[in-house]
C-alpha cells in the first residue's frame, strides 16, 4: 500500500518537474551573445514557456542552472555558491563554446575553462552562439532525460 | 577650436611646446608630443584651459622602457601625450584632479603594468580579482600566467566610509535585472540612494594580452567576440586599424558593405536594449514586442552573414560576403516594417503615462556634466553633447553615405530613449541611400601576412558610443599590442553619480539606461559618496523601531 502511495507521489512530482522547470543563467564570463540568444527563446517568436520553462531571478526556485561564457577567476566562487543555493535535484546546462571548454578565449591568464571544471554538467549546447532552437532543443533533452 | 587648427602645428607647439621634449605627427591626423612625467599635469591643464578635446583613453606599452600613453580626441583629431618611464619603480602622477573620470584608466594602469599613479582616487583592484598576486603584471611583457593561482576573491568596494553604519542594498552579481555580471552596491536612506559602487570585472578573460600571442588573422575572431551585442563594431575597428598599418584601402563596396551590417547590428542593438530597458519599467507587454521585431533584423543578418550573432563579415582587406539584389529587396522590406514600428515605439515612450513617470525627469544629466565624466555615445547625445564619431571623424564609407546626428537636450531617461530611436530612423534614411547606390566592385584587396611596424588609433562609433582601438605592430605576423576602450567603460561612471538622490526602484532604468555592456567593458570602478548621517541599526533594534512605529501610528 505504501510503495503504491509513493509511487503515485513520485509519478506527480515528476510530472510537475517536467512541466514546469524554472531556470537561472548566469553570465561566468560570456561575450553575452549566448545570454542574448537565452533571452530571445523567451521571446514570441520561440517562445520557450510553451514548455514549461520560466527564467527567474533566484537560485532558490531554480531546477535549472543555465551558464554561458569560460569560467572567469572571479566568477568560480560565485557561479559555485549559486549552484549550491539551488534545492535538490538541479541540473546544469552549458550553452555556448566557451561554457563547453573555454572556446576562443582558451588559454586567457584570466579562464579556467569550461563549466565543467567547476560544476557537474548535464546537458551541453554546442555553438557560438548557438541558435535559440538549439538551447531549446538542449532543454527539452534534459527533460525528457528526465523522464526515464 | 578645430581639428585642423590643433594640427597646425603653431598652435600645437605654442600650447605644449614648453614642455614636449619632441613632437611628431605620424598619421595626419595624430600628433604625438613626448613629454616628462612631471611635466604632465601642467600641460594637460593648458590643453583643458583652450578647450581642446577630450580624455578618451591612457594606453599603457612596454617594450624597451615602459611608455604611458594619454589620448585626447577632438572631432577627427587624436593628440597623443607620450610619457617613457623607467621599467624599474615607474611613477606618473594622477590627471583626476583636472579630469575625474581618469580614475578608471589609472586603475586600469595600475594593475595590468604596474605603473605607480599619485594621488589617484581609487588603488584596488578593476578588473582582476581581489586576490590577485601582487607584483604581477599581465600586460607586462615577462608576464607568466603560472604564477597567478588564488580563488579569485572579488568584492565591491563598500560604498561607505568604514565604520559608517547606512544600510546597503547589495545587488548581483548574479541578479535578475541585467544578464550580466557585475555587483552594485547602493547605500540607501530610506528609498533613498545615497551612495553607490560598482564592481565589475567578473567577465574579464584577459583578451588584450591573448591579442599578443595570436596572428593578426586569428585576432580578428577572437576580438569579434569581445561582445556578443556588438560584435562587428569590434572587428570593424580592428580592421580599419590593421588596414591603416599596412598602408592598404578595402575596396568601396567592401566598406559599404561594412557599413550596411554595421548599422544593422545598430538596430539589433537597440532593439535588444529598448525591450530590456522596458522590461525594467516593469514593461513586460513592449520588452515582447521589441523582441518580436528585433527577430526581422536577425533574419536579415543571418540572411546576410550566415550567423545570428558573430557574423564575422569582416576579413583584414574587405568582406567576406556581397550583397545580392533579392537581399536587398529584403533589406528594404525589413526597412519599411522598423519604419512603422519605430514611429510606434516613439509614440509609446513620449507618451505613454506610466512610462513617462519612471523617464522623465530621472537621472538628468546636463551638458556640462556629461562632458566631465567623459560620456560618448548616445547617452552624450542625450545630454546635448555632439559625440558622434561617424560624423566627427568618418570612417569605412561613412563620408560617402553620412548619418544624420540625433541630438536631444534634456539628459533624462526619456531622451535616452529618444535619442536612440530617432537614431535608427536616421539609420534606416541612411541605409536605403546605401543600398540605392550601393558602389561596384571588388570586396577585398590583397593583406600583407605580416603588419609592417607603427602605432595606430582606430575610432569608430558602436551602439553604445566611441569604441577606440590603439594598435601596436613590431612588423610580426602578430600585434605587440592592442588596447581596447570600450565606451561602457567611461559611461559607466556617469551612472554611479547620477544614482545618488533617486529612489532605489529606480536603479534599475537608470543602469539600463546607460545600456551596460560588461562583457565589452570587464572593467570600471567607481565610488561616488554625498554625505548623509546614519547609524547601525541591529535586527533587534530595527524590529523596536518599527513595533514602536506602528504603536505611535
Amino acid at each position: 500500500m505504501t510503495s503504491t502511495l509513493e509511487t503515485i507521489k513520485e509519478n506527480i512530482t515528476t510530472w510537475a518537474r517536467l512541466n514546469s522547470p524554472w531556470a537561472i543563467h548566469y553570465n561566468s564570463g560570456s561575450c553575452n551573445g549566448c545570454d542574448i540568444e537565452i533571452l530571445a527563446t523567451l521571446t514570441p517568436r520561440y517562445d520557450v514557456e510553451r514548455f514549461g520553462i520560466k527564467l527567474q531571478g533566484s537560485p532558490r526556485h531554480a531546477d535549472i542552472l543555465i551558464c554561458t561564457g569560460p569560467v572567469t577567476r572571479q566568477s568560480r566562487d560565485r557561479l559555485r555558491r549559486i549552484y549550491d543555493q539551488m534545492p535538490e535535484p538541479k541540473f546544469v546546462m552549458a550553452v555556448g563554446a566557451c561554457a563547453l571548454s573555454g572556446g576562443v578565449f582558451e588559454g586567457c591568464y584570466n579562464c579556467l575553462g569550461g563549466i565543467d571544471q567547476v560544476l557537474p554538467v548535464n546537458v551541453f549546447v554546442p555553438g557560438c552562439p548557438p541558435r535559440p532552437d538549439a538551447i531549446i532543443h538542449g532543454v527539452v533533452t534534459l527533460l525528457e532525460s528526465l523522464k526515464q | 577650436m578645430d581639428a585642423e587648427a590643433l594640427l597646425d602645428f603653431d598652435v600645437l607647439e605654442k600650447l605644449l611646446l614648453p614642455w614636449a621634449e619632441s613632437v611628431a605627427s605620424p598619421e595626419p591626423e595624430r600628433v604625438d608630443v613626448v613629454l616628462a612625467a612631471e611635466d604632465l599635469v601642467t600641460a594637460v591643464s593648458t590643453l583643458l584651459d583652450a578647450h581642446w578635446g577630450y580624455l578618451a583613453a591612457i594606453t599603457g606599452l612596454d617594450g624597451e622602457q615602459l611608455e604611458v600613453l594619454y589620448h585626447f580626441c577632438q572631432d577627427a583629431a587624436v593628440l597623443t601625450l607620450r610619457v617613457p618611464l623607467p621599467k624599474e619603480n615607474p611613477v606618473v602622477p594622477s590627471l583626476c584632479g583636472l579630469i575625474p573620470s581618469a580614475t578608471v584608466h589609472e586603475q586600469e594602469l595600475m594593475e595590468m603594468f604596474g605603473i605607480t599613479v599619485t594621488d589617484t582616487p581609487h588603488t584596488g583592484h578593476l578588473f582582476l580579482p581581489d586576490d590577485w598576486p601582487a607584483d604581477v603584471y599581465p600586460l607586462r611583457k615577462e608576464f607568466d600566467a603560472s604564477v597567478v593561482v588564488g580563488d579569485g576573491r572579488t568584492a565591491a568596494p563598500s560604498p561607505v566610509e568604514p565604520g559608517s553604519n547606512k544600510f546597503i542594498v547589495p545587488i548581483g552579481p548574479q541578479h535578475p535585472a541585467l544578464k550580466e555580471p557585475a555587483h552594485f552596491e547602493f547605500a540607501v536612506d530610506g528609498e533613498i540612494v545615497t551612495d553607490g559602487a560598482v564592481r565589475l570585472g567578473y567577465a574579464h578573460r584577459g583578451i588584450e594580452k591573448a591579442t599578443e600571442s595570436r596572428t593578426w588573422t586569428q585576432d580578428l575572431y577572437l576580438l569579434e567576440r569581445i561582445c556578443g551585442i556588438c560584435s562587428h563594431i569590434h572587428t570593424l575597428a580592428y580592421v580599419l586599424g590593421v588596414e591603416k598599418l599596412a598602408g592598404v584601402t578595402a575596396p568601396p563596396r567592401a566598406q559599404a558593405i561594412r557599413v550596411l551590417v554595421a548599422e544593422l547590428e545598430r538596430f539589433h542593438s537597440h532593439l535588444l536594449w529598448f525591450g530590456v530597458a522596458a522590461h525594467e519599467a516593469g514593461f513586460d507587454t513592449l520588452f515582447m514586442y521589441t523582441w518580436r521585431d528585433r527577430e526581422t533584423v536577425m533574419d536579415i543578418l543571418e540572411n546576410l552573414t550566415g550567423n545570428r550573432v558573430n557574423y564575422s563579415a569582416n576579413l583584414l582587406g574587405g568582406v567576406k560576403f556581397d550583397v545580392t539584389p533579392e537581399q536587398i529587396e529584403m533589406i528594404l522590406e525589413g526597412l519599411d516594417f522598423f519604419d512603422g514600428r519605430i514611429e510606434h515605439y516613439l509614440n509609446v515612450v513620449s507618451h505613454d503615462g506610466m512610462f513617462l513617470q519612471r523617464t522623465r525627469n530621472i537621472g538628468v544629466m546636463t551638458a556640462v556634466q556629461a562632458e566631465q565624466l567623459g560620456c560618448v555615445g548616445p547617452n552624450a547625445r542625450a545630454s546635448g553633447v555632439t559625440r558622434d564619431v561617424r560624423i566627427e571623424a568618418p570612417y569605412a564609407a561613412y563620408d560617402v553615405f553620412p548619418v544624420e546626428p540625433i541630438i536631444a537636450t534634456s539628459g533624462d531617461l526619456e531622451a535616452r530613449f529618444m535619442v536612440r530611436l530617432q537614431e535608427l530612423q536616421a539609420s534606416s534614411t541612411m541605409l536605403r541611400r546605401l543600398l540605392a547606390n550601393l558602389p561596384e566592385g571588388e570586396l577585398t584587396t590583397r593583406m600583407p601576412r605580416k603588419i609592417k611596424p607603427g602605432e595606430t588609433i582606430s575610432r569608430v562609433e558602436a551602439p553604445r558610443g566611441e569604441l577606440l582601438y590603439f594598435i601596436k605592430s613590431n612588423g610580426a605576423n602578430m600585434p605587440d599590442r592592442i588596447k581596447v576602450r570600450t565606451p561602457t567603460l567611461v559611461n559607466m561612471a556617469s551612472v554611479m553619480s547620477l544614482a545618488v538622490g533617486h529612489q532605489l526602484a529606480d536603479m534599475p532604468m537608470l543602469l539600463a539606461g546607460v545600456d551596460p555592456c560588461f562583457s565589452c567593458n570587464d572593467r570600471a570602478v567607481s565610488v561616488k559618496s554625498v554625505g548623509v548621517d546614519g547609524r547601525i541599526w541591529s535586527w533587534a533594534e530595527l524590529r523596536q523601531y518599527g513595533i514602536d512605529w506602528y504603536a505611535n501610528k
